[in-house]
């Protein structure tokens, strides 16, 4: 067969004309399915949820894992995102309103937006990835079929734990990285912008509305749960090797990282 | 050889036409074999053809595509049935590398079972239990401080069986537990098969590919080939078989052998 005929035969213009569609196609479906199981698996957390104080010490383990180690990073990232949030409003605005508004456009942008979605993608990189390699590798030395064989539930004995540790940690975190941001504006306010620090706490207080912080720590919530989830499940599913391992521990950070800026904007829908 | 009594009526595991294929790769065809309460039978096989894909459907961890798993009079599998809860602390398992728990030190991986399982158990006899369960693979009760990482592989094995027999088990299965080990060692892991055997009563399914475990440890052996039991007895009808593919295996010879 010479290469006309290749290019003219039927299944050669099928895949020119459908192969787009069905690569689509074939993306949205794998797609859809892995968000029945993962809403499948969040089903498998819950209902065991009742039962999580039976295993303290395992759920206090993961609580400072993944509260507690993740402070020195939350630091740092916090006071500069505050720090160049105020800069910028500064920049921006300063010719045209007065210098109390950097402050409330400050804190209004940390407490609903910088706060949550900078600590949730902070997470999602260094605890959705530690999680994903964690079981990845559990499951790639049989540890997870040996519990199975030991009649111990790796649901509950290792996403259980994290699981709650996240829902409690990610609001906790949040409000540390709101105050260190808004600490880190002030010092910008203070240090590089020649605002008095009475300007910048009472253009904080201005307009501030509880529904701020709450639609922040909804969203901090929500994004635990989502870290949880892809880490744990891209570890579980993880293929076999190092590269498996690896492939589920990018798999996870991925995924994390755009359900988090989905659920941003569909909490802001609901709350704005 | 073990020299307990086993009764040829009296089946522990059946296992009847199963049949297991991961995508396009068929790996069991027809697998029938039924398993005596109290026997030690050794499945062998080439490596890659299936062995530890049997292991696996007999405590659960798979589901067949064909064929059925009965486990004490149980059915536990079939392609539309699947209930493993009631039969898993029958049954105790080691791992080829042993899937011992990285996190946990010698004396947590024995314990946690016990303890999750009995929970009334005081930490005393949960304590004293691991240092009868080291005693039984010959290790010093001090060993329950060691992590996994700090263990030869020898060692690993050891506790990994440890581990397998903490619930009291009525079944054991041994996921070729000699391989990688030298042979030294590999006759003191024999020698642990052979006397839970005789110390517990267990029924024992070793999975292997090294021959002189095999004819140590069984009662009897069967081989696996092309996805099906082609053979299986006692060590000296195994020995003296006439089939062309048990020879070639048991000789270790590359070619078939010619009658």
């Amino acid at each position: 067969m010479n290469e006309g005929e290749t290019k003219n035969s039927p299944s050669a213009l099928r895949q020119v004309v459908l192969g787009p569609w069905e690569a689509v196609g074939g993306k949205v479906g794998r797609g859809l399915k892995e968000c029945c199981l993962s809403l499948a698996f969040l089903a498998r957390v819950l209902v065991r949820f009742p039962i999580v104080l039976k295993n303290r010490e395992l759920t206090l383990k993961q609580t400072i894992s993944i509260g507690v180690s993740s402070l020195p990073l939350l630091v740092v990232t916090s006071i500069f995102t505050g720090a160049v949030a105020t800069f910028q409003c500064a920049f921006q605005f300063r010719n045209f309103v007065p210098d109390k508004f950097i402050g409330t456009a400050a804190c209004k942008m940390i407490l609903i937006e910088l706060g949550p979605v900078l600590t949730g993608l902070v997470l999602a990189g260094r605890v959705g990835s530690a999680l994903a390699a964690e079981i990845g590798s559990m499951k790639e030395k049989e540890e997870l079929d040996a519990m199975t064989v030991l009649d111990l539930d790796p649901v509950r004995y290792l996403a259980l734990p994290r699981f709650a540790a996240f829902i409690l940690m990610m609001p906790a975190l949040t409000v540390i990285s709101d105050l260190l941001a808004i600490f880190g504006g002030w010092l910008v306010a203070v240090l590089s912008l020649d605002m008095t620090t009475y300007t910048y706490t009472s253009g904080l207080q201005l307009y501030f509305q509880t529904k701020d912080l709450y639609s922040g720590m909804l969203k901090s919530f929500i994004f635990g749960i989502i870290i949880c989830l892809m880490g744990y499940l891209s570890g579980a599913n993880a293929g076999s090797g190092a590269r498996g391992v690896g492939e589920a521990v990018m798999k996870a950070v991925v995924s994390a990282c755009v359900l988090i800026l989905i659920f941003d904007f569909v909490v802001a829908l609901c709350f704005f | 050889m073990p020299g307990v009594k086993i009764d040829e009526n009296d089946i522990m595991i059946e296992l009847h036409g199963l049949r297991k294929a991961f995508g396009p790769q068929q790996v069991l065809r027809d697998v029938t074999l039924d398993i005596r309460r109290g026997e030690t039978i050794t499945i062998i096989g080439q490596s890659g053809g299936g062995k530890s894909v049997i292991l696996k459907h007999m405590i659960g961890l798979l589901q067949p595509d064909g064929g059925e798993v009965r486990v004490d009079g149980q059915t536990i599998s079939t392609p539309t049935f699947f209930d493993t809860k009631t039969i898993r602390q029958k049954m105790g398992m080691l791992f080829q590398n042993g899937a011992l728990f990285d996190s946990m030190n010698a004396g947590e991986n024995i314990a946690f079972a016990l303890r999750e399982h009995n929970r009334e158990m005081s930490e005393e006899t949960i304590q004293a239990e691991v240092t009868e369960k080291l005693e039984m693979i010959h290790l010093k009760p001090e060993f329950r401080w060691k992590m996994p990482s700090e263990l030869s592989g020898g060692m690993r094995k050891r506790l990994a069986l440890a581990r397998a027999i903490a619930l009291r088990p009525k079944i054991l299965l041994y996921d070729e537990p000699t391989t990688g080990l030298d042979p030294v060692t590999s006759d003191v892991i024999n020698d642990l098969i052979i006397d839970m055997q005789q110390k517990l009563g267990v029924t024992s399914v070793v999975v292997t590919h090294d021959m002189a475990s095999a004819y140590k440890v069984s009662d009897r052996i069967a081989m696996l080939y092309e996805g099906r039991i082609i053979a299986c007895g006692t060590v000296d009808e195994i020995r003296g078989t006439d089939n062309p593919y048990v020879k070639q295996f048991i000789t270790g010879q590359r070619k078939l052998p010619t009658a």
